[in-house]
């Protein structure tokens, strides 16, 4: 796992690059918020500071993938099932964008079934009632019994 | 109000119909996510905290620490017959349970875990009765430099035992102060950072973070991995152990009561900690270290107790202080604010029947826990056989619900599916969520009193360093701060860091 020298595909190279990139952007922001004095300090602040903080752990970070220190990104990944986690993701991500527009109950029964049957496949005899009974269940408990409205989206189902 | 007069009031508070109810779900709870491995208090309680909202603010805590301490007994069952840790504070356990149940010794092995957590949770909630008030009084006196530095010192602490690189887990802990202040400013009450979106006016809720970095990331990392688990096929049989192991355990459990407690009580430290902290302590003291791995009851009986004890210890802090101690505990506080009650050193007084009706609850929940965790295992070990191809959906479909009851905010779920994707990747490199999670919490806290703290000195910095208490929680932090650079105890930490997110 472990190689000297500087390689462009080490993660904590990565890592550190990006966490470089997040505190830059910090201490910007702390910036533009206004430091104040030290007897009256400013929204930004904290902030201003942390983010140079930041910035200092993510050099060595950085510091220590030159070293040679930290798995490629290719390892990280490697004899995986990355496809799966893939899925389950871009089916979440559908679901938080449509859920709104079908509502509760016609959003969550598709992605039920995805997840049942796209990762390690569920027999539909048991994928199709559990998809559609779940959330009915749950949409009806949080109806009834705890007041809280799930939405019902364009077609008001629910 | 003398003591016995106090608790006798919360007596009457914790044996209301309501807040017996609320107690039973928040045990039961606590020990079905204990039991699932994949599934932990942290996203129980996160995914519960929106029904607090529709009970008084006592129902709603009690259910919420009943998830907390019945999480501890529900993780050991998990390690005995299946050899997986429910919870990152039963992963002793699983060394010399599972032995004992591949001896066909599960029975006595299920009954120790249940009784020495028994009698270390009533232990631990007599300990929290007599230092609670006592710690209180003395929290009074606590100014803003002191509050800082004691929330440096947690967020130290808890960076120092978290698994891998501390430099790693000092980013996470800088990045969840930084999320923490998306909002309002406490001061000036002006918008930072929220980049013209009204839904971050409030910050970013804990609710879908807490949900997104352990729940979301946790399903997504076992999907990569694929979950199998085979639960041990030998007959549980008498829970009772014998007199021997009686005569073994009745030490361990007194250690382990007594180390966990304290332990529970550092912010920082807990109950995962605790456990081990016994383990080792017991292997140490035993004259025969070697029967330790080997099924050894006193591997149970010690750690068991160790992390009950701790889990009672934990509500110190949080109570006396308002500092919570871990990430669990700062979801308790979670449930708190949401009631706009303010715990700390003025709890007590302003509202007692709050205090101690939480405080006696939890000699009920341990009673229920017992009954809950002996005659009823078997229908905990029929749920340890669901497949997970079939719990991860139900898990999911519980987070998303969870996200949307606590605000009624779409943007909450994609907060959440953010957090999710953004703790999956951090697993991978390295970075552990659970510095993130407490930063976040105390974030705002810790600038607001870093800045009163330097407005009231007139800028002077050196008022952390001229208050004892502030300077003592200063020295430690940086201690431990330096310790990692030293290889051989660097060496030592990462034998002992753990994984704390669970905790």
């Amino acid at each position: 796992m472990k190689s000297s020298g500087l390689r462009i595909n080490n993660a904590e190279l990565w890592g550190g690059a990006i966490w470089f990139a997040i505190s830059l952007f910090v201490v910007d922001q702390g910036r533009r918020l206004g430091l104040g004095s030290i007897n009256h300090p400013g929204m930004g602040f904290m902030m201003f500071w942390l983010g140079l903080v930041m910035a200092g752990l993510s050099l060595g970070v950085a510091v220590q993938s030159i070293k040679g220190e930290g798995p490629s990104l290719r390892a990280l990944w490697a004899e995986t099932r990355w496809a799966k986690t893939l899925i389950v993701i871009a089916a979440f991500v559908v679901y938080a964008l449509a859920f709104t527009q079908l509502g509760f109950l016609l959003s969550t029964v598709p992605l039920m079934l995805v997840l049942l049957r796209a990762i390690d496949p569920v027999r539909w005899t048991i994928a199709v009632p559990l998809s559609f009974g779940a959330p009915l269940l749950i949409w009806w408990a949080l109806k009834s019994l705890l007041q809280i409205q799930l939405p019902s989206g364009m077609f008001e189902i629910g | 109000m003398d003591l016995a007069a106090q608790i006798a009031n919360g007596f009457a508070v914790a044996l209301t119909p309501i807040n017996l109810l609320y107690c039973f779900i928040g045990v039961f709870i606590g020990t079905l996510v204990g039991v699932l491995p994949g599934i932990g208090p942290i996203s129980a309680m996160s995914l519960l905290l929106p029904v607090t909202l529709s009970g008084t603010p006592e129902s709603g805590i009690i259910m919420m620490a009943g998830i907390y301490y019945g999480s501890m007994y529900g993780g050991s069952t998990t390690s005995i017959l299946v050899n997986i840790p429910g919870e990152a504070t039963s992963v002793v356990t699983c060394l010399d349970g599972h032995q004992m149940a591949k001896q066909g010794r599960a029975g006595p092995a299920l009954g120790m875990a249940a009784f020495s957590s028994f009698i270390a949770g009533t232990a631990a909630v007599v300990g929290l009765m007599i230092i609670a008030p006592f710690l209180a009084s003395f929290a009074v006196a606590f100014g803003p430099a002191e509050m800082f530095s004691l929330m440096v010192l947690g967020l130290v602490i808890v960076t120092f035992l978290t698994q891998g690189s501390m430099l790693k887990s000092l980013l996470m802990a800088s990045a969840g102060i930084v999320l923490g202040l998306i909002g309002l400013d406490s001061i000036t009450a002006q918008a930072r950072l929220t980049f013209g979106r009204i839904e971050l006016y409030d910050g970013i809720g804990l609710v879908p973070v807490v949900m997104g970095l352990f729940g979301v990331s946790e399903v997504l990392s076992n999907i990569e991995q694929g979950i199998k688990r085979t639960v041990t096929n030998t007959a549980i049989g008498s829970k009772l152990p014998t007199s021997d192991d009686w005569q073994r355990s009745r030490g361990p459990i007194w250690r382990g009561t007594v180390l966990g407690f304290f332990l529970g009580i550092i912010p920082g430290g807990g109950a995962v900690i605790a456990s081990f902290a016994s383990y080792a302590l017991e292997k140490r003291v035993s004259k025969t270290p070697e029967r330790f791995g080997k099924g050894a009851i006193e591997g149970v009986a010690g750690p068991e107790a160790a992390n009950n004890a701790a889990a009672g210890g934990a509500f110190i802090p949080l109570l006396t202080l308002g500092i919570p101690p871990n990430v669990v505990m700062a979801l308790l506080l979670g449930s708190f604010v949401i009631h706009n009650i303010t715990p700390g050193p003025l709890l007590m007084m302003q509202r007692p029947d709050l205090f101690w009706g939480v405080i006696t609850s939890m000699y009920i929940g341990n009673v229920m826990l017992l009954v809950l965790n002996l005659p009823l295992i078997g229908m905990w070990v029929q749920l340890l056989r669901l497949p997970y191809n079939i719990l991860f959906p139900m898990i999911l479909l519980f987070t998303v619900v969870g996200v949307f009851a606590s605000s009624n905010n779409v943007f909450d779920l994609y907060v959440m599916i953010a957090f999710g994707i953004f703790g999956y990747l951090a697993r991978k490199l390295g970075y552990e969520a659970a510095p993130l999670v407490l930063a976040f919490v105390l974030g705002s806290i810790m600038e607001n009193k870093l800045r009163t703290a330097l407005i009231i000195s007139s800028g002077e910095i050196s008022t952390f360093v001229k208050k004892p208490i502030s300077a003592v929680c200063l020295a430690i932090a940086a201690i431990m701060l330096l310790l990692p650079l030293i290889p051989a105890l660097r060496r030592k930490r990462e034998a002992v860091a753990l994984e704390d997110g669970n905790n």
